[in-house]
């Protein structure tokens, strides 16, 4: 490798000085959420079927919130919006953002509840409804905030969104998801 | 664009990965579940599933943007080859992808320290992330690379493919092997 200096930002050294203390500090952000699930083993013991929507739950308030910034990013590049909450297409797409997490919830407390008939840890359907929606739509409104002020601070600021924000932000709102999900499936289960 | 148009196309566009995502979410899911049974062995085993899941997200999904920008610049060929950018770019993403793992390991352990709650050894928990960390690394970097240099032939935009590839090829692999690496540690240390 010696052509490490024509190599600029594809240099491995560069990358790896640049990136590990931001992961180093995702890390420490997320480990909130695992500190929250180890306390909860009790309940996830007692309803395995918890466990089984763990990881959507910690995932999909992070993709949300990533398919808003990555769009308002793209837009902002183009010049084709500003800060404007008169903006239609985007409220167009914080309404399908939440339309996409209505549907994803619904779909995951059915699929937990299948899975539940099939490996004998059945919980009801209307419970599974209850906890899959009501977590997920809070963590898909804290996505949407986070993602719109986030997208819109590092524009202001002249950093790209993709670098730092939208890491930091996906993994903020991935603790949300942890948090909301064992407080509200301990309301309706504990 | 009108509103409503706006709406369904972002919909249409986002949803069937997003059900891809619910399905890999799914099966790791129950992979966890199924690795319930081995917290009584390793206490304080759950404080890391978050963060391990959360970091392979964020190490690959870095990777996968860089190769997507590198695709459109033309700064490198759909083709699994000796290229100098390349090389540097997958030596990067294993390097960062198995130090962050170490990293859980001894941040999880401080973490029970602090709050004083049961605890494995370090050395257990940072051999399980270890073994974990570069079992995901190669398979991800090697799937992530396959789909998008496959996907970029066939014209579709590797931007559109790196999130949803990353998380469900993230999720699938690094709970199956989180599995493994428990499975391999609670024999070496007897």
């Amino acid at each position: 490798m010696a052509a490490g200096a024509d190599l600029g930002s594809w240099d491995a050294r560069t990358i790896v000085s640049n990136m590990l203390p931001l992961l180093v500090v995702l890390c420490t952000i997320v480990l909130w959420a695992g500190i929250t699930l180890n306390e909860a083993e009790a309940l996830l013991d007692e309803y395995g079927l918890l466990a089984v929507m763990v990881p959507t739950m910690v995932g999909a308030g992070g993709n949300l919130g990533t398919i808003l910034s990555s769009r308002l990013t793209t837009r902002l590049h183009l010049g084709t919006t500003e800060l404007d909450l008169r903006d239609r297409v985007l409220w167009a797409n914080v309404a399908a953002v939440l339309a996409l997490a209505a549907t994803v919830f619904t779909t995951l407390a059915a699929g937990a509840w299948v899975i539940g008939q099939l490996i004998g840890a059945p919980l009801a359907l209307s419970a599974l409804l209850t906890i899959s929606l009501v977590s997920g739509m809070s963590v898909a409104v804290i996505a949407v905030v986070f993602g719109l002020a986030a997208t819109y601070g590092s524009y202001r600021l002249g950093i790209d969104p993709d670098d730092t924000t939208i890491p930091i932000v996906t993994n903020v709102v991935d603790v949300f998801g942890m948090l909301i999900f064992i407080g509200v499936s301990t309301l309706v289960l504990g | 664009m009108n509103f409503r148009e706006g709406f369904w196309s972002i919909y249409r566009e986002a949803l069937p990965v997003l059900l891809v995502a619910l399905v890999g979410g799914l099966f790791s899911g129950l992979v966890l579940e199924e690795l319930l049974e081995s917290v009584a062995r390793f206490p304080g085993l759950l404080v890391m599933v978050p963060v391990f899941l959360a970091t392979r997200g964020n190490v690959y999904g870095a990777l996968g943007g860089r190769i997507s920008s590198g695709l459109h610049q033309g700064l490198i060929p759909p083709e699994f080859e000796w290229n100098d950018r390349l090389v540097n770019a997958v030596l990067a993403s294993f390097v960062n992808g198995v130090t962050i793992s170490a990293v859980i390991g001894v941040l999880s352990w401080i973490v029970l320290q602090l709050l004083g709650w049961p605890s494995a050894a370090l050395s257990e928990l940072v051999a399980i992330m270890l073994i974990a960390g570069t079992l995901t690394s190669i398979v991800l970097i090697f799937g992530l690379l396959g789909i998008l240099f496959g996907g970029y032939k066939l014209g579709y935009d590797p931007d559109n493919l790196v999130g949803p590839i990353v998380t469900t090829l993230g999720d699938v692999f690094g709970m199956v092997f989180l599995f493994v690496a428990v499975a391999v540690v609670e024999v070496v240390f007897v």
